[in-house]
């Protein structure tokens, strides 16, 4: 099956519909892996079928993996029986394009051996080995998709699509003490992003740090300004900005799952903290892991502001929300795999850099805390009470790094956090990430980032 | 039906002389309405057949996945050409090669449900019980799995129904997320309870009390027990215990709990949606006890990491890496009730999502409350709470453990709470903190 019935398919559920798309998906996929020096094996997958979506009274979809019309064709039915029974049913159509795309990619992914993949993860064990880890893991996964979109309003629209993605855990035991790291990067390239990394040195300078911080002193508790590293810009980007702004859940989509948003029922636009905060998503950075030129619904993307000037500005909608809020779509509809359903969701999601040089952050912090980077994390369903545990941290003693701290904990809401920051760096950095939403849950390729940024007055555990 | 031949790619694997192979093939028709604000959002329908192949060259591994019928044999020489070209995977100790006997498969088949009906009747009683909206999902799931090996295979079917209700009112919330296998049907009064019960925590509290961070009593539901229980029964696997990310790795034939603490891998409970006969590589299932009242009797095992160990698999394969099935807290003495009027000072919970790990070797951790959390004084709810975590570990949770409720639900809710059988708990002096 090399998606040879989708015109079949989608001229057979435009006749019994009010709006039909259909979308072919051909993911190739390996995986391979090292734990604590040893090869965990290769995993290679080979998935491909077809979604059908068909609006009548109601939205139904169809997903098959049979290149045999008559079971296709069964489907179809079965959604279109569906379809006609009592629903939402409102969805943003727009124009027709016709167009091909595909990720550039200097050093392609089929050009790769299974030796070559094999020895840059054995490379990273190793240095994970020679750094004193007592818990080594590394885990490359690099796949390869082949899509073609096709609707009712004549929209027909193929992509080829590159990503890579690299994961380790890594832990060392240290007087008695654990501490580990996990680190995630990706994009959307070939295998010259992995050659960048310089991964290596990236685990050798985590493991030293992991190492010390094992030792370190807890922090007492109480309120302190705060300097937050990229990593952590964009994890608050992404939680509390870019996931309460997309508009699905904001009208309850996802109420029983992820649940709703603390800008449900708000009127807008909303003030969420300091003006000096602009947090983008941006699907069409170049790149980047979570790049796309169009959605899986057929959208062209654009960038996006989702907080302006410290107020909500936009929403991140797919054809179903959009229509919901009486508007375009403004291409958020992803869906990770042929048989998932497209949802808002974000892409690249990051704070927007500002002016401040990285050094000038510190000025005027006679006590505080540097948290570069963050360990465990996470967010209640509004994606209003937030928590992140710190890394790599540092305390600040007038204006000057004074020595490590370990753990230290922030604990606070949206509001509090996006109004503490008085000052935003102007560096900016990526980390990647897998995004899950949705009902089967679907992991999808995002970046998050932003600058250093500094807060004021932060109570931290 | 799927359209594999599973003869000719067990004879293809062999004739092409892999040492040792599994295959599972998996052919499903599953069917899912998700609705929001009373209302339908989407009906699903899924029609998917998936063929897993696991072969070696030796102790060089491969898995790959064949969607299309036509493609196993190039598949299947791309994996002999890959093998060839890898490093040996020394955590890969064979397929079992032990007879398999007895295999717990029963007669089941799908069951029509009218899905379409279920949700409205779902969100009726949902808003009947005093509800405003209501969300959620109804699963609808028949699965065939054949699992063969060079020494046995096993068919059986499995799945059921999944029913998850959400309901709110104002800042309130309430949930339930049930599942039911495929041994009977789940009739209409039935998922008139369930909604009826997603709405009872709406109106159990008078209204918001302040409440201090600190060591508390934690009445925990089936909810939040499953929640723990799933993000926690890797560290049960013997490949997190070798990998060095388990807590328990120093725990066997060691208390970790109370006398009346007893947690069991049970997937041949075909009430459940959890339901399996065999493993990834044709091993039977069986119940396997993890804990029995407070001592840790066993881990999960595959073939490989039981000839790590020592000991014999447990029919949790995952062949390099073994997990749950369906996981069981046994029912305990009290009753839940009972459990809040006894409760001098402490917290009631409904439900918990997004649990974290800090520091896996010691299982620190903290997960964020939802669906009804109550501050409890003297026996009787004060008011409910928002804005804190159980934020502890899990050593400290089952070692505090007091009191196990004999009412069980069957719990399952999406990626949160893995199928399961719970209880209430109470465990003691468990870590609230909360925002600020």
């Amino acid at each position: 099956m090399e998606g040879d019935l989708i015109h079949k398919i989608l001229d057979y559920a435009s006749s019994r519909s009010k709006f039909a798309e259909a979308r072919y998906m051909d993911l190739n996929v390996n995986q391979v892996g090292f734990r604590n020096g040893e090869f965990q094996g290769l995993n290679f997958d080979s998935e491909r079928g077809y979604a059908v979506r068909v609006v009548n009274r109601s939205i139904s979809m169809a997903y098959s993996d049979s290149n045999d019309w008559t079971r296709v064709k069964e489907s179809i039915d079965r959604a279109i029986e569906k379809s006609n029974f009592d629903g939402k049913n409102r969805i943003y159509e727009g124009d027709a394009i016709k167009d091909s795309w595909k990720v550039r990619a200097k050093k392609k992914l089929e050009d790769y051996s299974i030796e070559d993949r094999v020895t840059i993860v054995r490379e990273n064990d190793s240095a994970m080995g020679s750094s004193g880890a007592s818990v080594r893991v590394n885990s490359m996964v690099d796949k390869r998709i082949n899509q073609f979109y096709v609707n009712s309003t004549g929209s027909e629209i193929s992509g080829e699509i590159s990503r890579l993605f690299y994961f380790y855990l890594v832990g060392v035991a240290e007087s008695g003490e654990f501490e580990q790291s996990t680190e995630q990067f990706g994009s959307s390239s070939g295998f010259e992003f992995i050659e960048k990394l310089d991964l290596q040195n990236r685990i050798e300078q985590d493991l030293t740090d992991l190492h010390q911080s094992a030792e370190a002193p807890r922090i007492t508790p109480g309120k302190f300004d705060i300097i937050v590293g990229p990593e952590i810009s964009g994890i608050v980007a992404h939680e509390s900005c870019g996931h309460p702004t997309e508009y699905d859940r904001i009208i309850g989509r996802e109420g029983a799952q992820a649940g709703e948003s603390f800008l449900t029922g708000k009127e807008f636009p909303l003030k969420i903290g300091s003006p000096v905060v602009n947090v983008v998503d941006n699907p069409s950075l170049g790149g980047s892991f979570g790049f796309y030129k169009y959605d899986d619904e057929g959208i062209p993307s654009r960038k996006r502001y989702l907080y302006k000037g410290g107020e909500t500005n936009e929403f991140i909608l797919n054809r179903e929300s959009a229509a919901q809020l009486g508007t375009a779509s403004n291409a958020g509809g992803r869906s990770s795999s042929w048989n998932l359903e497209p949802l808002a969701r974000m892409s690249t999601t990051y704070i927007e850099p500002g002016d401040y040089k990285f050094d000038d952050l510190f000025d005027g912090v006679r006590r505080g805390v540097y948290i570069k980077s963050f360990t465990e994390w996470n967010i209640d369903d509004i994606r209003f009470n937030e928590k992140y545990v710190g890394k790599e941290a540092y305390l600040i003693t007038d204006g000057d790094i004074s020595g490590r701290v370990r753990r230290p904990t922030i604990e606070t809401n949206t509001i509090k956090f996006y109004s503490s920051i008085d000052a935003v760096g102007n560096d900016l950095e990526f980390s990647a990430g897998m995004c899950g939403k949705g009902d089967p849950e679907q992991g999808v390729d995002v970046w998050m980032g932003g600058p250093h940024m500094r807060l004021r007055g932060v109570y931290l555990q | 039906m799927s359209q594999f031949d599973l003869d000719k790619a067990m004879n293809k694997l062999k004739s092409r002389g892999f040492d040792e192979y599994a295959t599972e093939l998996s052919s499903s028709r599953t069917e899912q309405v998700r609705f929001s604000r009373n209302n339908k959002d989407l009906y699903n329908i899924w029609d998917q057949s998936t063929l897993v192949i696991f072969a070696s060259r030796g102790k060089r591994t491969v898995t790959t996945s064949v969607k299309d019928p036509d493609r196993l044999d190039s598949s299947i020489e791309l994996l002999w050409g890959l093998a060839g070209k890898i490093p040996e995977n020394p955590s890969f100790e064979g397929i079992n090669p032990e007879t398999q006997e007895g295999y717990r498969v029963e007669k089941l088949a799908g069951i029509d449900y009218d899905l379409h009906d279920l949700s409205q009747e779902v969100v009726n009683s949902s808003l009947e019980a005093g509800a405003e909206r209501a969300a959620g999902v109804l699963y609808n799931r028949t699965n065939t799995i054949e699992v063969r090996t060079k020494y046995n295979q096993c068919t059986f079917t499995t799945g059921g129904l999944e029913v998850v209700i959400r309901s709110f009112k104002g800042n309130n919330t309430g949930q339930e997320g049930r599942h039911f296998g495929l041994k009977e049907k789940v009739d209409s009064k039935k998922i008139r309870e369930i909604g009826h019960q997603s709405a009872e925590a709406l109106s159990l509290a008078p209204g918001r009390v302040d409440f201090n961070p600190g060591k508390y009593d934690v009445l925990m539901s089936p909810y939040v027990i499953g929640n723990l229980m799933s993000y926690s029964s890797s560290f049960l696997s013997y490949y997190s215990v070798e990998t060095g990310l388990s807590c328990f790795s120093e725990s066997l034939n060691k208390g970790v709990s109370c006398d009346s603490f007893t947690l069991v891998d049970d997937p041949v409970d075909s009430t459940g949606v959890g339901y399996r006969a065999c493993d990834d590589e044709a091993t039977k299932t069986g119940p396997n006890v993890l804990i029995e009242n407070g001592v840790l009797k066993n881990y999960m095992h595959s073939f490989s990491t039981s000839a790590h160990a020592g000991t014999k698999t447990t029919g949790n394969a995952g062949i390099i890496s073994p997990g749950a099935w369906q996981l069981k807290v046994l029912p305990g003495a009290e009753s839940a009730p009972k459990m809040i009027s006894e409760l001098d000072e402490g917290l009631l919970i409904n439900n918990c999502w997004y649990t974290r790990y800090q520091d896996y070797r010691n299982a620190i951790f903290s997960t964020v409350p939802r669906d009804g959390v109550f501050y409890v004084k003297n026996g009787e709810i004060q008011g409910s709470v928002t804005g804190i975590r159980i934020s502890d570990s899990i050593p400290n949770v089952l070692s505090g453990i007091t009191g196990i409720s004999r009412e069980t639900k069957n719990v399952k809710w999406w990626e949160e709470i893995a199928a399961s059988n719970m209880p209430y708990v109470l465990s003691e002096k468990i870590g609230i903190t909360k925002s600020f």
